[in-house]
């Protein structure tokens, strides 16, 4: 398990995390949300020790994160960074080495993962030369070729094109197959509904929200139901308990119930007005999931940006 | 679940360095600017000697026709000239006419007529002071040993000087010469390779490859392994440059005393790792403050200002080894590397002194290393801007 446990951190003034927690399952991917400056980057940055939380700590296999530990991560900071004027299969070798491979086996792995994510040919090139796509597989190469135990990776698909963001997530979903425990951060919540185990979402230094996409929807209050009865009068769904009516064109109907309402109630009063054309629950996508979770209660002052 | 780790083996402080080390130095290698610097730097070294040695054998050596008999004015005006320290020839001729051919063709330096007679006369295509204090003091002495010997004076109750220097070190002006050759290759060196320090960390920091770095060691492991791969190269140039430097004046006979040519090489090379040490940290320090190349003049030009005005001392320091303000700077850290050598090879620094000056060096040293490595802790991932050395320190500890 990678557990991330209470963790808080402030910069003056500026609380950035407050209690930030949640777990990683082994070969489970964990897909990280949140606004801009919500503490996203620091929590990473925390568990790869680029920042020193001020309470809590982060464990792999039950132990706090050290710096040995810390070497089997393979991280991809938000921040792109490799050396320009460096050759891409030296630039992999020498992560490799400093994750502690030794030469012969670094260089082997850089070689397995430059052809790998397609950059067999551009090996002996400096990376400056390299398409701005082409140098975000290096960098991927670079979290990958000291096989790491975990994968901790700061928006890894931003900036891809359709094709790049496949290839991208056919080599996480390999690593988690391999039991890797995989956590990324990104602003594409449809890639997250569709590739993440579990999500959780985080606001203003909080986790809001987490669970599996199908956990969130079930816990979300007040939930919708969508019914289409054509031939009912305006405002038909006012008159059942505990239910509010969100909006109504023609017969199209979307009902918000309150805790306990029953569903065959309303079933049976739409029944009433004649034929029902649709009665479902409309489940919330991801991203309805997170503008509510992440709705600021008391709309906060200008928040400054960190580093976050 | 757990993934096979036979690959992996745990890596201790020595082992990063090493490979931090070993990058930047395989990188330089690769780099053609660096090639072409060393190349360039010894092409001019080797110049200089050459045009030593072409300007010496034009200065040191003469050639003088004399008319007439020579048989005792040739001994004398050799002798003279040995004591100015010029090589005299003496070539006879047969008359004024061949002397004044002789003088046109440039066979000879210069031609004396009468030089035992009532009118002496020096025939030269142009006129040159050396030569014609030699030819005078020659020709004078022979006319003063003449009379005296006509009125009976016995030369030989002449007491002779003896002459005994009481400064041991007896041809300082060849060391002082040599250290500060020495010094000036120090001072290239040391902005040179201060400048690769800070360009490097620079690089790392504006690439933004330094968070992915950090995630595998400390700051001070990879400013560590920065400047002692680069220090490597910098004392191998030095060393290499020093040998040929030596090799070079033994060959072309620049020099008398080998000995002391090599004691002052090893000393400036010694001094060029006190100072690289010095003023790498410091480069490095004061270039983790800011994010882009453009910035880097902005924060180095200080520590850069105090390299210039310790090469300044220096020079100057040759000129008049014991003054106050040599003697001084000579102990202060940072202008020590450029002065003390100086000092040394012109044997005014007492052992003493030297030992002083370098563990004041070393205390310097140990100080901007303690310091400067939680600034540049501190400031790396700092990618915006310029960072202020307070908020650095305050950074150090987040």
């Amino acid at each position: 398990m990678l557990e991330f446990d209470g963790l808080y951190k402030s910069y003056g003034a500026n609380q950035v995390l407050q209690g930030v927690g949640f777990t990683v399952a082994p070969g489970s991917m964990f897909g990280f949300c949140g606004s801009n400056g919500a503490g996203k980057t620091t929590t990473m940055r925390i568990a790869l020790g680029l920042a020193r939380a001020d309470a809590g700590e982060v464990r792999w296999r039950g132990a706090a994160l050290d710096a040995a530990a810390r070497r089997r991560i393979g991280y991809m900071p938000e921040e792109r960074g490799l050396y320009p004027k460096m050759r891409v299969g030296e630039q992999l070798t020498y992560f490799a080495r400093l994750h502690g491979m030794d030469a012969a086996a670094a260089a082997r792995a850089a070689e397995h993962w430059a052809e790998r994510l397609g950059l067999g040919a551009r090996r002996k090139d400096a990376v400056e030369k390299l398409s701005l796509g082409n140098q975000q597989r290096v960098q991927l190469a670079a979290a990958l070729v000291s096989r790491p135990e975990v994968l901790i990776l700061d928006e890894p698909f931003s900036g891809l094109d359709p094709v790049g963001v496949d290839s991208l997530a056919e080599a996480l979903l390999e690593q988690c197959r391999d039991g890797v425990p995989v956590v990324f951060s990104s602003h594409q919540l449809d890639l997250v509904e569709r590739l993440c185990d579990s999500v959780g979402i985080l606001a203003r230094g909080r986790m809001v929200a987490s669970g599996t996409v199908e956990e969130l929807r079930r816990r979300e209050a007040g939930r919708l139901l969508r019914v289409v009865v054509p031939e009912a009068p305006q405002g038909w769904a006012a008159v059942v308990p505990g239910v509010r009516v969100v909006s109504q064109q023609a017969g199209d109907t979307l009902l918000e119930l309150a805790a306990g309402t029953d569903d065959q109630a309303v079933l049976a009063a739409a029944l009433r007005t004649g034929r029902v054309a649709h009665f479902a629950w409309r489940e919330p996508t991801l991203v309805e999931l997170f503008r509510e979770a992440v709705a600021d209660p008391a709309p906060a002052t200008a928040r400054e940006e960190v580093a976050a | 679940m757990s993934r096979p780790g036979s690959e992996q083996r745990p890596l201790g402080s020595g082992a990063l360095v090493r490979l931090v080390a070993g990058r930047e130095i395989s990188t330089r290698l690769r780099d053609k600017n660096f090639i072409i610097s060393s190349i360039v730097i010894i092409v001019v070294l080797i110049g200089v000697m050459a045009f030593q040695v072409v300007v010496g054998s034009g200065s040191d050596e003469g050639r003088l026709g004399v008319v007439g008999d020579a048989s005792e004015l040739g001994p004398a005006i050799q002798a003279q000239g040995e004591a100015v320290g010029v090589d005299v020839t003496i070539v006879p001729l047969d008359d004024e006419a061949a002397a004044r051919a002789a003088v046109e063709d440039e066979d000879v330096d210069g031609a004396l007529l009468d030089g035992t007679g009532e009118d002496p006369q020096l025939l030269v295509r142009e006129r040159d002071s050396t030569m014609e204090a030699v030819v005078n003091g020659a020709v004078a002495g022979i006319a003063i040993a003449q009379e005296l010997a006509d009125a009976g004076v016995d030369l030989t109750a002449v007491p002779e000087v003896s002459v005994s220097a009481l400064d041991a070190g007896e041809d300082d002006g060849e060391r002082v010469v040599v250290a500060l050759i020495g010094v000036g290759v120090l001072y290239g060196l040391l902005i040179l390779f201060g400048q690769f320090v800070a360009q490097g960390v620079v690089e790392e920091k504006s690439s933004r490859v330094v968070e992915l770095l950090l995630a595998t060691m400390r700051p001070w492991q990879l400013l560590a392994g920065k400047i002692l791969g680069l220090g490597v190269l910098g004392l191998a140039q030095i060393v290499v440059i020093g040998v040929i430097g030596v090799a070079g004046a033994l060959a072309f006979d620049v020099v008398d005393v080998p000995g002391d040519l090599i004691s002052t090489v090893v000393s400036v090379v010694l001094w060029f790792v006190l100072g690289y040490a010095f003023y790498a940290s410091v480069f490095a320090v004061a270039a983790s403050l800011v994010s882009r190349q453009e910035d880097l003049g902005s924060v180095l030009t200080p520590t850069t200002l105090v390299l210039v005005a310790g090469f300044f001392v220096g020079l100057q320091a040759a000129g008049d080894p014991d003054s106050t303000l040599a003697t001084v700077t000579s102990f202060v850290p940072g202008l020590s590397p450029l002065v003390m050598p100086v000092r040394q090879a012109a044997g005014e620094a007492a052992v003493w002194e030297v030992g002083l000056a370098v563990v004041l060096m070393l205390v310097a040293i140990a100080l901007v290393v303690r310091l400067g490595g939680r600034v540049y802790a501190g400031a790396l991932l700092r990618t915006s801007g310029k960072t202020k050395l307070r908020e650095a320190l305050r950074a150090e500890r987040a």
